[in-house]
């Protein structure tokens, strides 16, 4: 419940405050978006299958989102960044997707 | 938490058998892991507080992440159409310019035209001077001329004749050579200018094809073609008669390549652009 809250919270501040993303962080947003997105999906899997822990959920995100950024940050050093990206978007995809199932099939039955 | 894969050795496989462990470890293992230690051990009360705390902490930061996400697209946008508007804006004016700057060429050129012509008409030797070089801008296509001539229009075979090879139907397109062959044939015929769609030859045109577009003087140009002729009334007999005349007809009859001769009372050709003189100088000299 407080964590619901707390997203709400984050949306808002954000959309209230808009704060003005810095010119070298922006390679790394969406990147950073999504590897959060696959630990909240994770988090609502966890959580619907009675298995939820704030704090492997804390780390997870914490570390999917700097794990994902520091790839995206070696990638373009490297001259491989488009490609690093698309791995880590397809790993992350896929996980979201296959969490997404587990969701839908506690949730639903089906 | 998956089932024993069954070996497997080829790539594919290995590439699916990739995808399907990330698909079966979707779940961090480290809820199962925890949820074992907690079973083990039960937590405090102010413990779980804390905690709970946390995971809203880290869900208020994805919600700031997905928000600035958001304003970032929509702020991003306007400035891109921003910039592409202002580069349409700077082509549209240079282009302005630039016609203007030809027409200014031009005027400066018809005053220097009759300058020059009253300047020459004073003394005997000066008229006899302007006679040639009104000789000499016919054919080398410096003045715009006006006279009887021939027009030869020359396209593709029609998409649907029997004649177009569908394995090779680029071989029933006009090649750079046909309109070589016509332009080559109509000079032997006694032409004294020409041009093709519009474009002045001169005795430097070159006539030449960049992928399936056919070049004048590096300008490409577009189905048909049409040469225009300025010659003496045997123009479009001798044309026909001749060998480009008879190339046409075979292009005609073998590979359905259009074309029509009709002669004109009345031609008038554009003087060439960008003419420039050429010195020669000896070797060795500055």
């Amino acid at each position: 419940m407080i964590a619901v809250l707390g997203l709400i919270l984050g949306i808002v501040l954000g959309l209230v405050l808009q704060p003005a993303v810095p010119l070298w962080a922006q390679p790394y947003l969406p990147i950073a978006i999504v590897a959060a997105l696959d630990a909240v999906f994770g988090a609502v899997r966890a959580a619907v299958e009675g298995l939820f822990d704030d704090r492997v959920f804390v780390i997870s995100f914490l570390a999917n989102v700097s794990v994902a950024a520091l790839i995206v940050f070696l990638g373009d050093q490297l001259g491989v960044g488009a490609q690093l990206s698309t791995g880590v978007v397809v790993v992350l995809a896929v996980r979201i997707f296959s969490n997404a199932a587990a969701i839908r099939r506690h949730l639903l039955g089906a | 938490m998956s089932a024993p894969a069954p070996p497997r050795n080829d790539r594919r496989d290995a590439v699916g058998a990739l995808l399907g462990q990330i698909w079966d470890d979707a779940l961090d293992p480290g809820y199962a892991a925890a949820a074992a230690r907690r079973s083990a051990k039960e937590q405090s009360a102010p413990e779980r507080r804390r905690r709970a705390v946390g995971a809203a902490v880290a869900l208020g930061l994805v919600g700031v992440l997905l928000a600035a996400a958001a304003v970032q697209t929509r702020t991003a946008r306007p400035v891109v159409t921003e910039q592409r508007h202002q580069l349409v804006q700077r082509i549209h004016e240079q282009t302005r310019l630039n016609d203007q700057l030809s027409a200014a060429i031009a005027s400066t050129g018809a005053e220097v035209d009759r300058l020059k012509s009253a300047q020459l008409a004073t003394t005997a030797e000066g008229e006899q001077l302007a006679s040639q070089l009104e000789a000499l801008g016919v054919t080398s296509g410096a003045l715009a001329v006006q006279g009887p001539g021939v027009r030869v229009s020359l396209d593709d075979a029609p998409a649907d004749s029997p004649l177009v090879d569908p394995t090779k139907p680029e071989l029933s397109r006009v090649l750079d050579r046909d309109v070589a062959m016509v332009v080559n044939g109509l000079w032997a015929a006694g032409a004294e200018a020409m041009s093709v769609n519009g474009q002045r030859l001169t005795s430097l045109s070159a006539i030449r094809t960049a992928g399936d577009a056919i070049l004048v003087d590096y300008r490409p140009l577009t189905r048909p073609y049409l040469v225009s002729a300025i010659g003496g009334p045997t123009l479009e007999s001798q044309f026909a008669a001749g060998s480009a005349g008879a190339s046409l007809r075979t292009l005609h009859d073998a590979y359905g390549i259009r074309y029509g001769i009709e002669g004109v009372q009345d031609l008038s050709l554009s003087a060439a652009s960008g003419l420039t003189l050429r010195y020669a100088t000896t070797e060795g000299a500055p």
